[in-house]
């Protein structure tokens, strides 16, 4: 059986590109274009992921409503925001409503295909019980890369797809710097430099709620980031 | 705008306005002195009354002046007649004086103020001002009374006088003489005493014009008394009402001085003002001024995102084209193309980026948060990093030794460095060093970047650190320039609370640009 992506995109001719490279993945993809299509067709059916974009037609906030929507109705559909949109405010407002990552349209198309295929694959594996363990183990984290969580003393940590992947890039060299463009570049995202350090400040966050003592990620300035090793 | 050479405010013009005031004083002399003449005028009436009665209680009895001297029954006439503050003399045909009764001198005359013995702080006071300051002042202005005078016709047997002649001539005479020392003025009038049609002699009534002069005197305090406290409740009412008026336009002023910062940027909205009267008006209209250029300006710096974010869809449309193109089977020559649409591609999207940069650095400064960090070892790591970016470069690293302790945004010092250092990168002579330097300075530290290379256009002065503007020369090579670098540069440094400037290097061949920093942070 073939998975469902939704894909709620005002543009004709972006939804018609991303449905036809989704299909020819062999996903089912159904596509609307506006946010009353779309939650008509959720109410009857839900997706296996949707992607949104967050201005839809003259409703401009309309994707946050529908996310809104979309996550009373499901807590575990994987939903990506999918935006020209790029500003702070809008990527924490949109991961607040629950989505599980957030996209800039500047995304190439490999790259959405990845980030969805690793969400399917998280999605898969949260439903099904531990088993063949794929982990990384450093010190206190353990990322497990099947599923593409993170734990922290045991606990779990709420990460973004892109949050995880920059994580993992760092902690599995410890004691490396790793610049900007390669934490891009493993992140499969491509944005400025401001948003990568907007990135590691809240993946930071993440961290210092579970343990206030955190602080295993060093900036380097003028080079990047560094998983610091820690001494126990 | 330039400032007016002479500066006067509301108060101080008011108070000019209220000088013309001072000249109440002036009138009140004028209508004063009106009113001694018209006593005057009514005194030498009365005197005349007076001489005129006695002297025709006097008329034809000839018998009262055939003894040729002063004559007893004369005398009772007068007594009956006499007044308190008048003399009275009669005369016969030789001006010798028959009978005399009165004096001039008034012995009742005592300053009249012993009356009110302070009752309250506030009048003793008010009495003490009157005493000591007003009582000397008038005394200047106005003649004071005196009992004090020469009186040298009352120890002359034989009256003499212009009064005298007339009334022996048969007319009533009214004279008024000033006593020989001055001190004085008598008013006299002389009346004929007729026995048939002969003037047999005259009676001479004289009063000095020390009552009219008293009465002229009190009245004069009194009316420059009520005119200085009117002149001085009026001013202090005045000034308190320009101080009220000058406060409320000061207030509006410092609002809408605050309301736009140094860059023309609206920072508040002012409220407006609910007062009905033009100053309310004021400040109601600059309100919505400033309220439609905030509009405006938000209007402006949202373009940069918004055009970007319009820009950003039809990319879309183009990328996920090639995209879905790039999994058809293609031509070996089409796939040339394709990465050259790619790299095209690539391109516009790096140019809208850094076109969003500067707006959305603004949008993050306003929630970053500042840290304490050592500034040292920011700035030379941030160089290590550059040595490993730009290996054909060379950079030179002045470091005044210690920890600089500083409160601030590390990523945001960080990221101005980056752009101080990719300008000189860009504009240094190929083989050169690149000097970084931070130095600290009093209570401040400065970080220079400076490079051998073209000096700075004169024309650039001063505007090199605004938005939008470059002095590169258009060259082919290298990225877009949008002229956002510095302008960024300044926007951190400004953050921090510090300035940011470009100078040509004192040897002439090269460019510094420094950013000082302060230490100690006022507080915004």
């Amino acid at each position: 059986m073939s998975r469902r992506i939704a894909i709620v995109e005002d543009e004709p001719v972006i939804r018609a590109n991303y449905a036809d490279v989704l299909r020819k993945q062999g996903y089912e993809v159904s596509a609307y274009g506006t946010r009353k299509d779309a939650l008509d067709a959720f109410r009857t059916r839900l997706p296996d992921l949707a992607v949104i974009d967050i201005g839809l037609a003259d409703d401009v906030d309309g994707g946050f409503a529908l996310c809104r929507e979309l996550r009373a109705l499901s807590p575990t559909l994987p939903i990506i925001f999918l935006s020209a949109r790029d500003s702070d405010f809008d990527i924490v407002a949109g991961l607040r409503l629950g989505a599980d990552d957030y996209l800039t349209k500047d995304v190439s198309l490999p790259h959405l295909s990845a980030r969805i295929a690793a969400l399917f694959r998280r999605s898969d594996l949260l439903a099904a019980p531990r088993a063949s363990e794929e982990t990384l183990e450093r010190g206190a984290l353990s990322l497990d890369l099947k599923r593409l969580s993170a734990r922290w003393n045991g606990k779990r940590v709420e990460l973004t797809l892109t949050e995880f992947w920059m994580v993992h890039a760092l902690a599995r060299f410890p004691g490396h710097v790793k610049d900007r463009d390669s934490l891009m570049r493993e992140a499969k995202i491509v944005v400025d430099d401001s948003t990568i350090t907007s990135h590691v400040k809240r993946i930071r966050k993440k961290f210092l709620a579970i343990d206030q003592a955190f602080d295993c990620i060093t900036t380097v300035y003028g080079m990047g980031y560094r998983w610091n090793a820690e001494e126990r | 705008m330039s400032r007016p050479r002479i500066t006067l405010g509301i108060r101080a013009q008011l108070l000019l306005v209220l000088t013309v005031f001072l000249a109440i004083p002036w009138l009140g002399y004028e209508y004063v002195r009106e009113l001694e003449r018209f006593l005057r005028d009514a005194q030498e009436r009365t005197l005349a009354g007076t001489a005129q009665a006695v002297a025709t209680a006097l008329h034809d009895r000839p018998g009262l002046f055939d003894a040729g001297s002063a004559s007893p029954e004369i005398e009772q006439i007068l007594h009956g007649l006499s007044r308190t503050t008048a003399r009275i003399w009669v005369i016969d045909r030789d001006q010798n004086v028959l009978a005399r009764v009165g004096t001039l001198r008034r012995s009742d005359a005592q300053p009249v103020e012993a009356g009110r013995t302070g009752d309250s702080r506030l009048a003793r006071a008010w009495a003490w001002l009157e005493r000591e300051a007003l009582q000397p002042l008038y005394g200047r202005v106005l003649q004071q009374p005196s009992e004090d005078f020469s009186d040298e016709r009352s120890s002359r047997p034989v009256a003499a006088g212009r009064d005298v002649e007339g009334a022996l001539s048969g007319i009533l005479t009214v004279d008024r003489r000033a006593t020989a020392d001055g001190k004085a003025v008598i008013v006299s009038a002389a009346h004929p005493i007729w026995v048939g049609d002969e003037v047999k002699g005259a009676v001479v009534v004289e009063e000095t014009t020390n009552a009219v002069l008293a009465e002229r005197n009190h009245a004069f305090a009194r009316l420059f008394t009520i005119v200085l406290a009117a002149l001085l409740i009026g001013s202090v009412a005045l000034t308190l009402y320009a101080s009220w008026l000058s406060t409320r336009i000061r207030r509006l002023r410092d609002d809408a001085e605050a309301a736009i910062d140094a860059h023309g940027r609206v920072r508040t909205v002012l409220a407006g003002s609910r007062a009905g009267d033009e100053i309310g008006d004021l400040s109601r209209s600059f309100s919505s001024a400033l309220a439609r250029l905030a509009q405006y300006a938000s209007y402006q710096e949202a373009m940069a995102g918004r055009l970007s974010h319009e820009l950003r869809t039809p990319i879309a449309v183009v990328r996920s084209s090639l995209d879905n193109l790039a999994l058809q089977p293609l031509p070996e020559e089409a796939r040339v193309y394709m990465a050259r649409a790619q790299e095209g591609l690539d391109r516009l999207t790096h140019i809208i980026t850094r076109m969003t940069e500067a707006a959305r650095l603004e949008a993050s400064l306003a929630e970053a948060e500042r840290e304490r960090f050592d500034l040292a070892r920011v700035v030379a790591g941030c160089v290590d990093g550059y040595r490993a970016a730009y290996p054909e470069q060379s950079m030179e690293l002045k470091l005044s030794p210690g920890t600089i302790p500083f409160e601030g945004a590390p990523e945001l010092i960080a990221q101005m460095l980056d752009k101080l250092v990719a300008n000189a990168v860009e504009f240094a002579k190929p083989g050169t060093p690149i000097e970084v330097g931070l130095e600290r300075e009093i209570a401040a530290v400065r970080l220079d970047v400076a490079n051998e290379g073209p000096p700075l256009p004169m024309a650039m002065d001063g505007r090199l650190f605004d938005s939008m503007v470059s002095v590169r020369e258009e060259r082919t090579t290298g990225g877009p320039h949008l002229g956002l670098g510095l302008y960024i540069v300044r926007l951190i440094a400004e953050f921090h609370g510090g300035r940011a400037r470009a100078a040509n290097r004192s040897d002439g061949d090269g460019v510094r640009v420094s950013v000082v920093l302060p230490l100690v942070r006022a507080l915004r």
